[in-house]
C-alpha cells in the first residue's frame, strides 16, 4: 500500500480519491483473502486483465489513440507460454520474458505500417489484427491445438519455488500489477510521458515542439503490447489452460468497459476499472436470467453519468482552481 | 483448383451477401457523418428487422408489404429510442467519442439479451418472397431473392441519393456532416438531426435484415457478424456517399465468398481482413476517399 500511496502524494488531485479508493480496495482484498474460493479467482482475473489495461492505457488514455486489437498480443503471450512450457518445457518466467520480447517485435513489425492510420481507421486496422489473430489460433491447428487449446500449462515460479497456493498467486499478481501501476506513474510524468500526451492533445502542436510523432506512437504501441503479452502469460500460468476464446473479441469489449469505467488516461482508472468491471458480473448475479441485462444496464449508467470514467469522481470533491494543475 | 462455375457461383452468392454488408454499411455512414459516431449496435437493427418481420409475417400471417413496413417502422423507433436515451445524455456530457462507442456496444448487448427473453434464442427464417427458382444459368443458380436484394438496394440508394441531395432535410443532415457547429448558426436543430440520422439507418438496417433472412435464417446473435462486416464495408467504401459504401459491400461480399471457394470457410475472415488492411494501408481514407482525391 505504501507504493499506492506515494503515486497518489505525487499525482496532487488525485490524492484524496486514490486515498479512498486504496482503503476501499484494501477492505475489499481483506473479504477475498477471508472469504477464499471463487472470490479469489474472479480477483485473480481482475488483477490479470488491470495489468492489460494499465498497458493499453499508455496508448488509449496517454497518447490518445484507439487500439481495438491488443487481444492479438495477449494471444502471443498466451500462447507463447503454453508452447514454450508445455511442449519444450521451458521455465515460466523464461517463457513469460521470451513472449513478452516476441510480441515486442510482432508490434514494431505490425504498428509501423499500422500507425499511419488515424482514428476510426486505426481502429478498424487494429480490429481487423485482433480478429485475424483470433481466426489463426482457430485455423493453426498444428501450432495452437485450435479449439482444444493448451492444458497442463505450469504455475508461475522460479526454480523450485511454485506459487501454487490460490492466496500467493493473488498476492503476487497484485504485486505485479502494483510494479505495472508504479512504472505507468513514473513514465506518465517523464519526458517520454509529456510528449505522449501532448500528441494526445494536439499532433500538429506536439510535431512543433519537435516532438518525432510517428516515434512515440510506436513506443506507445510496443508498450501496450508488451503489457499485453504479460496478461496473456499470466493467464495462461494461473489459470492453466488457454483457448482461443481467452483472447476473442469478449477481451476487447471487457478491457474496453473496464478503462472507460475507470477512467482512460489516468494512472489508476485502469486498474480500478479491471477490479468493478470483474466484480460487476457477479454483484449482478443474482438477477438470475436478467444477469445480462442488469450488467448491460449497470454499463450504460456508468457510462451515462461518468462518461469519463470512476476516477472522475475526484473532481466533485475538487476545488476549481486546482483544476489547472490538475494532473489530466 | 476449385472449376469456374463453383467460382461465378460464389462471385453471384458474394454480390447478394455484400449488398446486405452494403446497405448496413451505409447505416453507418449516415450516422458517422451526422454525428462522428461509430453506432456498434448497428447490426442489432438487422437482426431486430429479420425478427419483427418473421414475427409479423409467420406468427400474426400479416402479407409481405405490411409485414415489411411495420417491422422498419418499429426498428427505426428504437433507433429513435437508443439516441434519445443512450446518446444524447452522453453527447450533452461530452463523453469521449470512444466510451460513446462502448455505450453502443453496450446498447447491442442490451438488446440481444431482451430479444433472447422475449422471442427465444430459436434461430428462425421465412420463405423467399418469390416462390420457385432459382433461376438456372446452365450449372450457375440464382436465388430469386437475390433479384429482390439487387432491386431494393438499387432502390434505397437512388431515393437515399435523392433524400441528401434534392429534400430540404436530406441538405441539413449534410450540412451537419461538413460543420455542425456552422450548421446550428444557420438554423440547423443538429440534436434532431442527430435523432433523424438514428431513424434512417435503423431502418436501413431493418431493411437488410428483412432482405437476407429469406436466404439463411435470423436469431438473437446474428446482428454481431453482420454489423462487423457492415463496417468493414463502410470502411472501404470511405464514408462517403452511399454509392461507395454499396461498393465496398459487394467488394467485400465477392471476396469472403471466393476466400470459402479457395481457402476453405475457416479462413474466410482472414482473407477479408487482410484485403481490408491492405486497402486501409494503400488508401488510407477508404477505397473510393482515395481514388477520388486523385482524381
Amino acid at each position: 500500500m505504501t507504493l499506492r500511496v506515494s503515486i497518489s502524494t505525487r499525482l496532487g488531485s488525485y490524492g484524496t480519491f486514490a486515498a479512498i479508493s486504496a482503503v476501499g480496495i484494501a477492505l475489499l482484498f481483506a473479504l477475498v483473502f477471508i472469504q477464499g474460493g471463487y472470490l479469489l479467482t474472479v480477483m485473480q482475473l481482475a488483477m490479470i486483465y488491470g495489468v492489460f489495461c494499465v498497458g493499453l492505457n499508455f496508448f488509449m488514455g496517454y497518447t490518445g489513440q484507439a487500439s481495438f486489437g491488443q487481444n492479438a498480443f495477449a494471444a502471443i503471450g498466451g500462447y507463447g507460454t503454453a508452447i514454450l512450457c508445455v511442449q519444450f518445457g521451458w521455465e515460466p518466467v523464461a517463457a513469460l520474458v521470451a513472449s513478452m520480447a516476441i510480441a515486442s517485435v510482432a508490434s514494431l513489425v505490425v504498428g509501423y505500417p499500422t500507425l499511419r492510420l488515424r482514428g476510426h481507421y486505426l481502429a478498424m486496422a487494429t480490429f481487423a489484427l485482433g480478429l485475424i489473430t483470433y481466426d489463426l489460433s482457430v485455423q493453426w491447428t498444428s501450432l495452437t491445438q485450435g479449439y482444444m487449446g493448451y492444458a497442463g500449462i505450469p504455475p508461475l515460479g522460479i526454480g523450485r519455488f511454485v506459487v501454487e497456493d490460490e492466496r500467493l498467486k493473488l498476492v503476487c499478481l497484485m504485486a505485479i500489477l502494483l510494479f505495472s501501476l508504479w512504472l505507468s506513474g513514473r513514465l506518465r510524468n517523464s519526458r517520454f510521458g509529456r510528449a505522449l500526451r501532448a500528441i494526445s492533445t494536439s499532433e500538429a502542436g506536439a510535431a512543433a515542439l519537435g516532438i518525432r510523432i510517428s516515434q512515440y506512437k510506436l513506443a506507445a504501441f510496443v508498450i501496450a503490447a508488451v503489457y499485453a503479452s504479460a496478461a496473456g502469460s499470466l493467464f495462461a500460468h494461473t489459470v492453466g489452460f488457454i483457448s482461443p476464446e481467452v483472447f476473442g473479441l469478449q477481451m476487447v469489449v471487457v478491457t474496453f468497459t473496464m478503462l472507460y469505467v475507470g477512467g482512460v488516461g489516468t494512472v489508476l482508472g485502469p486498474a480500478i476499472g479491471a477490479i468493478i468491471a470483474s466484480l460487476l458480473p457477479e454483484i449482478v448475479r443474482g438477477a438470475g436470467r436478467f444477469q445480462d441485462i442488469a450488467y448491460a444496464l449497470a454499463l450504460l449508467v456508468l457510462l451515462i453519468y461518468l462518461p469519463k470514467g470512476l476516477s472522475t469522481l475526484a473532481d466533485l470533491g475538487k476545488r476549481r482552481p486546482a483544476e489547472q494543475g490538475g494532473g489530466n | 483448383m476449385p472449376s469456374s462455375v463453383e467460382l461465378i457461383q460464389s462471385l453471384v452468392n458474394g454480390v447478394g451477401i455484400g449488398l446486405v454488408y452494403g446497405l448496413i454499411a451505409i447505416g453507418f455512414c449516415v450516422i458517422y457523418n451526422a454525428s462522428g459516431i461509430v453506432n456498434f449496435a448497428q447490426g442489432v437493427f438487422v437482426m431486430l428487422g429479420g425478427m419483427f418481420a418473421y414475427s409479423f409475417l409467420v406468427q400474426i400471417k400479416l402479407p409481405l408489404a405490411v409485414a415489411a413496413a411495420i417491422s422498419i417502422a418499429l426498428v427505426a423507433a428504437i433507433g429513435v429510442l437508443v439516441q434519445i436515451l443512450v446518446i444524447r445524455p452522453m453527447w450533452q456530457r461530452k463523453a469521449p467519442m470512444f466510451a460513446i462507442i462502448l455505450a453502443t456496444l453496450a446498447v447491442q448487448l442490451l438488446i440481444e439479451q431482451i430479444i433472447i427473453l422475449t422471442f427465444g434464442d430459436q434461430p428462425r427464417t421465412y420463405p423467399e418472397f418469390t416462390g420457385g427458382g432459382p433461376l438456372k444459368i446452365g450449372d450457375i443458380a440464382i436465388d430469386y431473392q437475390l433479384f429482390w436484394i439487387l432491386s431494393c438496394g438499387a432502390l434505397m440508394v437512388g431515393l437515399l441519393t435523392l433524400f441528401f441531395n434534392k429534400t430540404r432535410i436530406g441538405r441539413a443532415l449534410r450540412a451537419c456532416s461538413q460543420n455542425r457547429e456552422a450548421a446550428a448558426l444557420l438554423g440547423i436543430p443538429v440534436g434532431g438531426m442527430l435523432m433523424l440520422s438514428f431513424a434512417l439507418s435503423a431502418a436501413l438496417g431493418a431493411v437488410a435484415g428483412i432482405l437476407i433472412t429469406p436466404t439463411q435464417y435470423t436469431s438473437y446473435s446474428v446482428g454481431g457478424p453482420f454489423g462487423v462486416n457492415g463496417f468493414i464495408a463502410a470502411i472501404i467504401g470511405g464514408f462517403g456517399s452511399a454509392p461507395a459504401a454499396l461498393a465496398g459491400g459487394i467488394l467485400l461480399g465477392v471476396v469472403q465468398s471466393a476466400a470459402i471457394v479457395l481457402f476453405g470457410a475457416g479462413y474466410k475472415n482472414v482473407i477479408a481482413l487482410t484485403v481490408l488492411l491492405i486497402v486501409l494501408l494503400f488508401f488510407p481514407r477508404g477505397l473510393f476517399g482515395g481514388l477520388a482525391k486523385r482524381a
